[in-house]
């Protein structure tokens, strides 16, 4: 039941070459392929709702007095593409790129620095500057109380609540 | 540094050395060794033993349980170790990075490797959940020197 060797090579010539010529030529992707995700940082706000949909924490959020940085670690990207999803400005866009491969551990690294606002009273730093512009624009009426923090908030309201049910003679003593 | 490349302008040899993977890269190595993508091309030949190898193809997140047996094989392979961690388990602990049976990727296992004094001499690193074929072929051209870096690290200021 064995195929002689000269048929074997009629066969083979019949058929022609079957092997890619990848990386001599364009890989064969695809329609449906998901690659690598690109964060657009011209629109990308830092809200960080991609880094909670984020299954394997390839997209953290790190916090420091006056920076808040997007950091994309491709090395642990599982190119799900759930942060593409999620993005309220759409800053993340799906690619096909999939030649990641490198022999340096922070190529892999991508970052987005944004600078964060602080509260107006207290100083504590808040959100960045840009999802304050964001959320201005978004929410009416937001500008009001947008550059305090939730706490010097409470705080003014309860304050105010007081106000009324004290007066503010009796406040002040 | 100039012996490791001359080795690998040659025929690099795998070691394929599976630490806890789903097998989907696994699937994928095999993939790459059939003869549509075929990575014999570039002299890649799949060796049974560490002994025989010059590039260890480590798929998987190093599980705690596969450690011992990981750390054994790296051991047996010749100088010099060249590692190329596959996956983004490999790469970075992937989806289990921050489980409780697992260390974390490759960057992981060199910090053990380093306190039992194994050095290794080179790591690359191939992202991809799986990685695809043509993922390890540009990996494998990457190493002997055939095609150029496309990826390094973006730092962007927004405001
Ligand atoms: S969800 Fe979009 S806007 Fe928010 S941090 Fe992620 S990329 Fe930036
Ligand atoms: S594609 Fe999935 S794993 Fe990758 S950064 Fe987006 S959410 Fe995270
Ligand atoms: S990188 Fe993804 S496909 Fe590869 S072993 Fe890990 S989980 Fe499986």
């Amino acid at each position: 039941m064995s195929i002689k060797p000269v048929k074997l090579i009629v066969i083979a010539g019949k058929k022609g070459r079957v092997t890619v010529k990848y990386p001599f030529q364009e890989p064969i992707v695809t329609p449906e392929f998901r690659g690598e995700v690109e964060i657009d940082p011209a629109k990308c706000i830092g809200c960080g709702a991609c880094v909670r949909a984020c299954p394997p924490n390839a997209l953290e959020l790190l916090e420091s007095e006056k920076e808040i940085i997007l950091r994309y670690f491709v090395g642990r990207c599982i190119f799900c593409w759930r942060c593409v999803d999620v993005c309220p400005v759409s800053a993340i866009k799906g690619t096909k790129n999939f030649e990641l491969a490198t022999d340096k551990f922070t190529d892999l690294y991508t970052l987005v620095v944004h600078t964060r606002a602080t509260c107006e009273l207290c100083g504590t730093p808040a959100e960045t500057v840009r999802m304050r512009r964001y959320i201005t624009e978004k929410v009416p009426i937001s500008e009001e109380y947008i550059t305090t923090c939730p706490t010097c908030r409470k705080k003014q309201f309860a304050e105010k609540i007081a106000m009324r049910k004290v007066g503010i003679s009796e406040l002040k003593k | 540094m100039s012996l490791k490349s001359s080795i690998l302008k040659k025929s690099p040899w795998v070691f394929h050395l599976n630490t806890g993977s789903c097998n989907a890269c696994d699937i994928e190595i095999l993939d790459a060794l059939t003869p549509y993508h075929d990575a014999e091309r570039f002299g890649v030949k799949l060796v049974v033993s560490p002994r025989h190898a010059d590039v260890i193809l480590l798929t998987g997140p190093i599980t705690v349980e596969s450690l011992p047996k990981v750390i054994n094989a790296i051991e047996a392979a010749p100088r010099p170790r060249i590692i190329v961690a596959l996956g983004s388990c490999g790469s970075g602990g992937g989806i289990w990075h921050d489980t409780y049976s697992t260390i974390g990727g490759v960057n992981g296992l060199l910090k053990i490797l380093k306190e039992k004094g194994i050095e290794v001499d080179a790591v690359y690193h191939v992202p991809g959940c799986p990685i695809r074929p043509e993922a390890l072929l540009y990996a494998i051209a990457l190493i002997k020197g055939i095609v150029s870096k496309k990826r390094e690290m973006k730092i962007y200021k927004a405001e």
